[in-house]
């Protein structure tokens, strides 16, 4: 305990590659579990949630049941995930494989098979991620239980039913023994993120932003599905165990400078890949749905969309570290414009990401929707993992996932609150002072966890978690451009996540009642019932009555039949109950204690010890270490970062805080940045560069196309009617009716007979 | 040119008469049915001289036509020739009855010619040596089914109005294109010729090339009686039956029929003197006259020792065709809608032989067209 | 020889009419020029003209009448084959011809009856109404 500190303020003294020794796949080992099939029951357990929201959607359940099933079924399998992890500590670096049943498997050829089973695949990465997903996802079901209580009916069932999916398909995804099963869970997970983004199916914007996420993941499923077919093609196999020994070869050629002789097929799965997990997490140019999706529910923001899905292509990228090691464009020698150019798949990630942190951080400056503003610093921070994994460590981009997960679903999850206490109303102009507000305290100390953790203040998780992959971006001598740029975003982060609080949180007290306000919007699901007491709670349930304010059923009972527009001016906000506040305490405190895992090198033991180690970083033509303001990076980037965070948090300190009366003013309005300003808060127009450039040709396609269908498709198709029609009718003047014409007819066919048999007997 | 019955002539013979019924069939303006008729019969006149002259080259033998004697042979063989007009006179009377048939623009007139048609036939048989044949073709044709005929064309006619009493319908002066049918009609009988001649070669004469006599051996009583009457056989004589045969009555008459070399016919006929042993042999040259076997006995014999269940079916026949007859005959049948106008408005103008077909409701007895 | 390429009816080039004679037995020459040819072709320009009368006219009793004119010709015909082949063959068959012509001329004969009553003319164009 003495050199705790000071082990803490060397940040990771060695540089992360000539540690421990990634191990290579080689030498890992595989192991047994004492119960093998247990294992299943990490998937199994949500899959029972969902056939149970199922039944109990059919059997029309209309308390908060199918939550309770949904909880108890995550934290058994969360339960299932700490005994499985338990089990895999003590073997060190080994994996193991456990089957449940063969799904696909058949020879085509002698000697060799396509096999694709339902089996899973277990080592320490597989272990970490699932620890947070389970225990994640049973923290926010219940938070959802309150949250979506006032919903309860079928609509709660599908909820739940949809959690439970999600939780399985992403199981099945960081789970699966092999790349076909990783594809079952991948899409499980977007058909999920679409049901549950298109939750109010009854709003046209929440319809249509869950279709521009399916959409958009789509395209990246197309590169996933091609590079899984790449790796068949040349590999012959796709289960992690027999594929990832194939690539060691191509990793050793890879990292001995000689990137350009590994084959064409195998550099191009890295690629697709990276297509892959860019539309998955959300990076430059697949992002735009993710500010979109926040139109869900916000326990689906805090689980799918910040803390379990987004980083699917994190990890994707990690588990598959010795093809994204050996992945790159290569141009052909002989093309005529950058002949001969080799660029290795890890900087497309690399640049992929800090650019997409830039451009998200901007954007966030600039927004006034809360959740908006939470969903961009997703997106920058995601690419800021993508940074970590480009760098081949997978070790920075896995610790600052871990981190991020905590940290951002508590952000979200008080975000969510302060939506539902208020109506829906998002907009920072409009609230302000909420922490010193009755009953959200919790609230307010929650976001403000989270809140310094997504700046970076030191001893924090996330201040821990970024300042590796900043220190790696800054050891590396040729990623010097993308390490500034991580540092500046880094700054405008601090700066707009605190602009959120000091707006919301602190300062007058003053809120405006959102669109949602009770009875006003059919998608919030209010009803005549819910006042009387059986959804909200509201006084006989007592949560509310707890605590105090709506204790009578007064206010909203002097208008509660009658029109709830005379509301507006009784408004008030309610206060989360002890679902959401015993969740945020949770997590908050989950992600301070996240933290620990940075000097106790939790996690990096753990990556280390899987397949995502990059091998042998060293490698001769590996970089010297770079210096940062003529020191180790490793040592100095704490102070650094944290100086550029201290930058931001006063800025932002300064303008929204200082001297702000109203909710609606601040010091900010006065600087005027013209374009800029205006391009940020358009989000840079790159929806409406997409609509240009993509939507309108494929309209116009899809309308010459219609045409072309109407006249030749149909109209070859009717010819096929009109041949026989014709011909019927050219020939029916024969049928005249009239016996003569018959038996003459007759007599010529009679008279030609006798003809050819004159002449044929010859 | 050496050969008179080539086929181009055949066709040509054909063309010319095809144009010559086209022209005789009743059309809308005036028909020439005369120079039609002309037309065909001088066509037909070509082959039958054509036959004829081949005929009598293969009576005479091929070919030596054309040897030494010039036209006093060929006079004497075409003086040779000359009974056989019989033949072309039956021949011509029957083809010009027929061409009338179909050419004429009465029905009446054309069942009358058909009539003639008949008995013109009914030469041809005689000379064919088939005289029941001839009469039966008379008695049922000429004298039953024309007869039918006669009676539907008088039921069946139009009741003529006052102003067109004498007017014939269209649809018996206009015929309906003549030219096709006529066309299509001469070019299978073109056909029809060539082939027929062509095909002599598959036909097989009977090598018999008689009638045979063999049924009088069935006949013992008729033979016995003949001969008697003749003289042939004397008082106590008797014919000889059959070698296996009982001495009963009914057994057949050892009759024996033969053929010889050149086709010549033979027969014996055995006679058992009085005294029961000697036998005599009657040859085909002394047996009278009356012996032999006229066409109705032959056709009798024909029809019931070879026949004997097509007779049953034919009568059979008949007699679904009576009651068929007799059925349809006496259906009630509604008239149409139009005819029923037209009929209505003849008898408006009047004329006391439009009434009777007009009422269409009531059973109509048939009757002829007018009150009955 | 003429021309083969015209087919079976000139390759029959000139034919005789020896194989047609009729056989005479111990008859008197007389007959003997007609051949079983000159029946024939009597016969089938006789089935001609009544296939031309049944395909021109449109009286109804005239054209059955044409049907009856080819029922002569054949029946001509068989006489005359049974007469080449000395046997009364034909004859039987020519009996049997009659039967059904009756037959058959009996029930033609009442359906025109009743189609006259149903539309009062014997015109056989009138009957069209299964126009296609």
């Amino acid at each position: 305990m003495t050199d705790f500190l000071p082990t803490l303020l060397t940040l990771a003294s060695e540089p992360v590659a000539a540690q421990v020794g990634p191990v290579g796949f080689a030498a890992l080992k595989e192991v047994s579990l004492s119960a093998p099939l247990a294992a299943w029951l990490i998937p199994g357990l949500p899959m029972l949630g969902a056939v149970l929201a199922v039944l109990m959607a059919i059997g029309g359940v209309k308390s908060k049941l199918p939550a309770w099933t949904t909880v108890l079924c995550l934290a058994g399998s969360f339960a299932v995930t700490l005994w499985l992890y338990l089990q895999m500590r003590d073997a060190g670096a080994a994996y193991t494989t456990v089957k449940l049943f063969d799904w696909i498997s058949f020879d085509y050829l002698p000697g060799k098979a396509f096999v694709a089973n339902f089996s899973l695949y277990i080592d320490q990465l597989t272990c970490l991620w699932m620890l947070f997903v389970t225990g994640l996802a049973a923290c926010i079901a219940l938070y959802a239980s309150e949250y979506m209580s006032h919903d309860v009916g079928p609509g709660y069932c599908r909820f739940f039913f949809a959690f439970c999916l999600f939780v399985f398909s992403m199981a099945c995804l960081v789970m699966g023994d092999n790349l076909l099963l990783l594809y079952l869970g991948w899409e499980g997970v977007g058909l999920c993120s679409y049901l549950l983004i298109g939750y109010f199916y009854a709003k046209p914007s929440a319809v249509a932003a869950a279709k521009k996420a399916f959409i958009i993941n789509r395209i990246g499923d197309l590169g996933l599905a091609l590079g899984i077919m790449l790796t068949f093609v040349h590999f012959g196999t796709i289960q992690f165990a027999e594929l990832l020994p194939k690539v060691e070869q191509y990793v050793a050629l890879a990292t001995s400078g000689n990137l350009a002789a590994v084959p064409a097929s195998v550099q191009w799965i890295a690629v697709l890949f990276t297509l892959a997990a860019f539309g998955k997490s959300a990076q430059l140019p697949l992002y735009v749905w993710l500010p979109d999706a926040m139109e869900g529910p916000t326990p689906v923001s805090a689980l799918i969309h910040a803390a379990t899905m987004v980083t699917a292509g994190v990890y994707l990228v990690a588990r598959t570290m010795p093809l994204f090691q050996c992945g790159a464009v290569t141009v052909p020698p002989d093309a005529w414009v950058l002949p001969g150019l080799v660029v290795p798949a890890l900087d497309i990630v690399v640049w992929g990401g800090a650019l997409t942190a830039l451009l998200a951080a901007t954007i966030g400056m600039a927004q006034f929707d809360i959740k908006r503003i939470m969903a961009y610093s997703t997106v920058s921070q995601l690419g800021f993992m993508f940074v970590g994994v480009g760098l081949a460590s997978s070790y920075a981009g896995a610790f600052h996932v871990f981190t991020h997960a905590f940290f951002k679903a508590t952000l979200f999850l008080s975000c969510g609150a302060v939506m539902h206490g208020f109506g829906g109303q998002l907009d920072l102009r409009k609230l302000s002072g909420v922490m010193w507000m009755k009953g959200w305290l919790v609230v307010g100390l929650a976001m403000l966890v989270g809140c310094l953790n997504l700046a970076g203040f030191p001893f924090t998780a996330g201040f821990f978690s970024k300042d590796v992959i900043l220190a790696e971006a800054f050891s590396n001598p040729h990623q010097r451009v993308v390490a500034w740029i991580l540092l500046v975003t880094a700054g405008l982060t601090a700066y707009y996540t605190f602009r959120v609080f000091f707006r919301v949180f602190l300062g007058p007290k003053s809120f405006e009642p959102g669109d949602e306000a009770h009875g006003h919007n059919d998608a919030h699901g209010h009803d005549d019932r819910a006042h009387d007491g059986a959804g909200h709670g509201h006084g006989a349930k007592g949560e509310h009555g707890a605590k105090g304010e709506h204790g009578a059923k007064g206010e909203h009972g002097a208008g509660e039949k009658g029109a709830h527009g005379a509301h507006d001016q009784a408004f008030q906000p309610h206060a989360p109950g002890w679902a959401i506040n015993l969740v945020l305490a949770v997590l908050a405190i989950g992600s301070l204690v996240a933290a620990y895992a940075y000097p106790t090198k939790w996690v990096k033991g753990l990556v280390e010890k899987s397949s995502a180690a990059a091998v042998d970083l060293t490698g001769s033509a590996a970089h010297a270490p770079a210096t940062l303001l003529g020191m180790d990076p490793h040592e100095i980037m704490y102070y650094v970062s944290a100086g550029v965070g201290a930058v931001g948090i006063l800025v932002a300190f300064f303008l929204h805080y200082l001297g702000r009366k109203t909710a609606a003013t601040s010091r900010a309005d006065a600087i005027n940045l013209g374009a800029l300003q205006r391009g940020a808060q358009h989000k840079w127009y790159v929806d409406e560069f997409y609509d240009a450039t993509v939507r309108v040709p494929l309209k116009v396609l899809a309308h010459v196309l219609h045409f072309l269908d109407k006249v030749l498709v149909d109209g070859l198709v009717n010819l096929a009617g009109l041949l026989p029609r014709g011909l019927g009718m050219s020939l029916r003047p024969s049928q005249g009716g009239e016996l003569h014409g018959y038996a003459l007819a007759m007599a010529c066919g009679i008279a030609v007979l006798a003809l050819v048999a004159l002449f044929s007997l010859v | 040119m050496d050969t008179f019955l080539s086929p181009l002539l055949l066709y040509g013979a054909c063309a010319l008469g095809g144009a010559g019924v086209a022209l005789a069939l009743p059309k809308q303006k005036a028909a020439p049915f005369v120079f039609g008729a002309i037309l065909a019969a001088a066509a037909f006149g070509l082959v039958m001289v054509l036959l004829g002259v081949a005929s009598v080259r293969a009576m005479s033998g091929s070919g030596d036509a054309s040897g030494g004697q010039g036209a006093a042979a060929t006079a004497r063989l075409v003086w040779d020739a000359l009974p056989n007009y019989h033949f072309y006179i039956f021949s011509a009377i029957a083809l010009g009855s027929a061409l009338r048939v179909i050419t004429h623009q009465r029905p009446i007139y054309s069942a009358l010619w058909f009539i003639l048609t008949i008995v013109s036939s009914c030469g041809l048989y005689l000379i064919l040596q088939a005289e029941f044949m001839a009469f039966a073709l008379v008695i049922v044709y000429g004298g039953a089914i024309l007869i039918t005929y006669l009676f539907v064309i008088m039921l069946a006619t139009e009741a003529p109005t006052e102003e067109s009493v004498e007017a014939m319908n269209v649809y018996d002066r206009v015929s309906r294109e003549p030219v096709i049918a006529t066309f299509a009609g001469f070019l299978v009988l073109a056909v029809l010729t060539t082939m027929l001649a062509g095909g002599a070669k598959r036909l097989e004469l009977n090598p018999a090339f008689v009638a045979t006599d063999a049924p009088l051996a069935l006949m013992p009583a008729r033979v016995e009686k003949v001969l008697r009457e003749a003289g042939v056989m004397e008082e106590g004589e008797r014919l000889a039956r059959m070698p296996s045969a009982s001495s009963r009555k009914g057994e057949p008459v050892d009759l024996r029929t033969s053929v010889a070399a050149d086709g010549r016919p033979g027969g014996e006929l055995r006679i058992v003197a009085s005294d029961g042993k000697t036998v005599r042999v009657l040859p085909l040259a002394q047996w009278p006259e009356e012996l032999r076997l006229s066409n109705t006995e032959r056709v009798a014999m024909e029809l019931i020792e070879r026949n004997p269940a097509s007779i049953e079916i034919a009568a059979v026949v008949l007699l679904m065709a009576m009651l068929g007859a007799v059925v349809l005959a006496r259906k009630k049948v509604e008239m149409d809608e139009m005819a029923k106008a037209q009929a209505a408005a003849r008898a408006r103008e009047g004329g006391e032989l439009s009434g009777g077909l007009g009422s269409a409701a009531a059973f109509v007895p048939p009757s002829v067209g007018g009150n009955t | 020889m003429i021309d083969t390429t015209f087919g079976a009816a000139l390759t029959l080039g000139q034919f005789t009419l020896g194989q047609f004679t009729l056989g005479q037995g111990d008859l008197p020459a007389p007959m003997s020029g007609i051949t079983l040819y000159h029946y024939l072709f009597t016969a089938s320009t006789m089935f001609v003209l009544g296939l031309i009368g049944f395909l021109t006219r449109r009286n109804l009793i005239v054209m059955f009448l044409s049907t009856e004119l080819m029922f002569q010709a054949a029946g001509i015909a068989l006489i005359a084959f049974g007469r080449f082949h000395m046997n009364q063959t034909g004859d039987a068959f020519v009996i049997f011809v009659l039967t059904v012509a009756a037959a058959e001329a009996a029930l033609a004969l009442a359906l025109i009856v009743l189609l006259f009553r149903r539309k009062e003319t014997l015109d056989g164009q009138a009957w069209a109404s299964m126009k296609g």
